[in-house]
């Protein structure tokens, strides 16, 4: 409980320095926030000034993002000036997509990765074994942008099973619908996972098969399917979780490249357009979802940890 | 495999025939258990003693078939209960492991698997052989951990490794390894990694358990002392060889094996001075790659000939109850002369000490 308390608290304090940085640091990077804010054309000098009283843009950083702070959790995020619509509206027709781009790679990667790593540990330089770790360091070097290119052209160009231009349906309006059109971008993010995931997990796994306690449980007469999954696998999670913990910045940036490839409507055009058009509240807010994201997704790999090794429990519960 | 119901109560339990274990590595072929014959009756204790790197832990996976797959050659068969189980694959062994033989891990902090619960670790074995359901292994490995008079039995059940004294871990280990009552037991170093104070404790548990379940015993120790009060037989390994084998009160009394009586000199005896407490012995293990030809022991032995340094000498027994393999026994001649002529230069040198 104590661990949780901890890491919560953490969360919050990472998630409060990062909006802060990308706040002045968007800010900062224009003539004239104030300006941009009201807009590319026509904007007198007075709905300039109106703006900045608005925005408290005349006043000090820390006070601006206390007053950003506060809007951001009434969520009322003000208007873009360029798009036409309140900030809110945007980013939640938009961010939802780009999150699901996200979590379904992962998730995809670690449903292929567990077995294959598993397999390849488990005959370790076996045939299987050294495919994959050919196959995994060629899916490491291939850039995203090239696998996203030659999947479309198969996929979606030659043999017509997933479109080219994906557009954005909701899992909850037309689920096959859905799949088909997140499909190839998935795919594009997922493949350098799977072969990082993939590696991480087969290294450990060869190291926690020499432990005592394997042989032990060779000892007691167990099967090796059950050795591998109710005793390896588990000692050998750590990296794996690191990483995906660690990536998943990493992934969220993906998925704004590869929205663009597929023409997929997700928050990758959103922010593309708002940083072209110095749009500045779209690309903060933008920014500050992308590190709630991150900051609780690392959150629940803390979690996972403690449930995955009680020994992390015990010690955080009594430290 | 017999099963437990038609169990014979005695005759012989194990058979090893020329038994030898090689592992090919860069370095060369390192033999590291190189022909061990022997029986074992069931119901008996045999200690296997050597010093650290003689080949006992091998000789004992060896026998249980639990040896790292690549690099291995084994020869030789293990005969038991009338199976060579050194034709079987691995599928055929396990079914033997946790049933038949189980086994007793040096150190319980590593071999316990460190995010399992105590009670689902005992009770896997009885779920996954025996067939039984949650609720009954709980039940079976509770009484197991009273068995093995663990303190707070209930408690331990539902605690992880980490949170046990090393006693506990390792009683608790007993019990995983007599979950499904096996007929043969192996024990490496059980005490090694333990406190002096709960040592014996361990070897007691494990003597007590062996008479009540009528198991079979293969206690694998360096130190000699273990197996003086808890085993019924000794056999003396140096080298991946037997030097010495014996009922437990013939080889103390009757010791014929230079390296036995080294062995016995290093036993640390708690009521004379430490400087002379522990007499190790001189020189090291030899290689395993390329072993001394003749006899293994000879570059250490105070009384090697000639003889021993061309010719192996062969295990061979001078009664029932007792083998060895030496030309120049303890008792013999040779032994004899030499032994007058280190007693005269030790002598000397004391003498020339006090001058
Ligand atoms: N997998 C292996 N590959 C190569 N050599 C090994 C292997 N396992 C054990 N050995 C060697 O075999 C010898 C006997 O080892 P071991 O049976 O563990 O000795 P003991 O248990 O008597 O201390 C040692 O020299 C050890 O280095
Ligand atoms: S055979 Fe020779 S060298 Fe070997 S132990 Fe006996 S006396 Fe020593
Ligand atoms: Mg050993």
């Amino acid at each position: 409980m104590r661990y949780f308390a901890q890491r919560f608290l953490q969360l919050i304090v990472v998630f409060l320095i990062v909006t802060f940085v990308t706040m002045v640091a968007i800010q900062a990077a224009s003539k004239d926030p104030a300006r941009d804010l009201a807009g590319p054309l026509n904007s007198t000098e007075a709905r300039v000034e109106e703006i900045r009283k608005h925005y408290h843009l005349d006043r000090a950083y820390p006070i601006r993002y206390a007053y950003w702070l506060k809007n951001l959790v009434t969520l009322d995020l003000g208007n873009s000036p360029t798009l036409g619509a309140s900030v809110r509206t945007l980013v939640g027709q938009r961010a939802p997509i780009t999150l699901l781009l996200g979590l379904y790679s992962i998730g995809l990667a670690l449903i292929l990765s567990l077995p294959i790593a598993v397999y390849a540990a488990y005959r370790r330089d076996g045939p299987f074994d050294r495919f994959v770790s050919g196959a995994t360091f060629a899916a490491v070097s291939l850039p995203n942008i090239i696998l996203a290119v030659l999947l479309g052209y198969f996929f979606a160009t030659k043999w017509r099973i997933f479109p080219y231009a994906a557009s954005k349906i909701w899992p909850w309006d037309d689920f096959g619908e859905h799949v088909r059109n997140v499909a190839l971008p998935t795919i594009t993010l997922a493949v350098g996972l799977i072969a990082i995931f993939v590696r991480l997990l087969r290294a450990d796994l060869v190291n926690t098969l020499q432990s005592d306690f394997i042989v032990m449980a060779r000892a007691k007469g167990l099967s090796p399917a059950r050795i591998l999954w109710r005793h390896a696998l588990r000692s050998s999670l750590f990296s794996l979780m690191t990483s995906v913990a660690l990536q998943f910045g990493g992934i969220l940036g993906g998925a704004v490249v590869a929205e663009q490839i597929f023409a997929l409507p997700g928050m990758g055009l959103l922010l593309f357009q708002a940083v072209q058009q110095k749009d500045l509240l779209v690309v903060q807010a933008c920014a500050a979802l992308f590190a709630l994201a991150v900051v609780i997704i690392n959150f629940i790999v803390d979690m996972l940890y403690a449930v995955v090794d009680p020994r992390i429990r015990h010690a955080r519960a009594l430290g | 495999m017999t099963s437990a119901m038609h169990r014979p109560q005695d005759g012989t339990l194990l058979e090893l025939r020329d038994v030898r274990t090689h592992f090919s590595t860069a370095r060369g072929i390192v033999r590291a258990v190189d022909g061990v014959s022997f029986t074992l009756e069931r119901g008996k204790a045999l200690g296997i003693v050597g010093e650290s790197g003689s080949g006992k832990t091998i000789l004992a996976r060896s026998i249980m078939g639990l040896l790292p797959k690549r690099g291995t050659i084994r020869q030789g068969e293990v005969l038991y209960a009338g199976d060579d189980l050194a034709k079987l694959d691995l599928k055929g062994m396990r079914k033997f492991w946790g049933q038949e033989m189980s086994m007793i891990f040096q150190d319980p902090m590593t071999s316990l698997n460190p995010l399992m619960k105590i009670g689902n670790q005992i009770g896997e074995p009885l779920r996954v052989h025996l067939g039984m359901d949650k609720e009954n292994a709980r039940a079976t490995a509770l009484k197991l951990l009273q068995d093995v008079k663990i303190p707070e039995p209930e408690k331990r059940l539902d605690q992880y490794p980490h949170e046990l004294s090393g006693g506990m871990r390792q009683r608790a280990m007993i019990a995983i390894a007599l979950a499904c009552g096996p007929t043969l037991l192996f024990a490496d170093e059980p005490t090694t990694a333990l406190d002096v104070t709960v040592q014996a404790q361990i070897l007691d548990l494990i003597q007590e358990q062996r008479r009540d379940r009528n198991m079979s015993v293969i206690l694998v120790t360096h130190d000699l002392g273990v197996v003086a009060g808890h085993t019924d037989e000794i056999a003396v390994m140096y080298a991946g060889t037997l030097a010495e084998k014996a009922t437990t009160a013939e080889l103390f009394a009757n010791m014929k094996h230079p390296y036995t009586e080294a062995l016995l000199r290093s036993i640390p005896k708690l009521d004379q001075p430490s400087h002379t407490r522990l007499m190790a012995i001189g020189g090291r293990p030899p290689d395993l790659i390329t072993p001394p030809t003749g006899c293994r022991f000879a570059p250490r032995c105070p009384y090697a000939t000639e003889k021993c340094r061309t010719e192996i000498p062969v295990l061979e027994s001078i009664s029932a109850e007792h083998s060895f393999a030496c030309w120049n026994p303890v008792g013999s001649s040779h032994w004899q002369s030499k032994q007058d002529e280190l007693a005269s230069n030790a002598g000397l040198a004391s003498a020339g000490g006090q001058a």
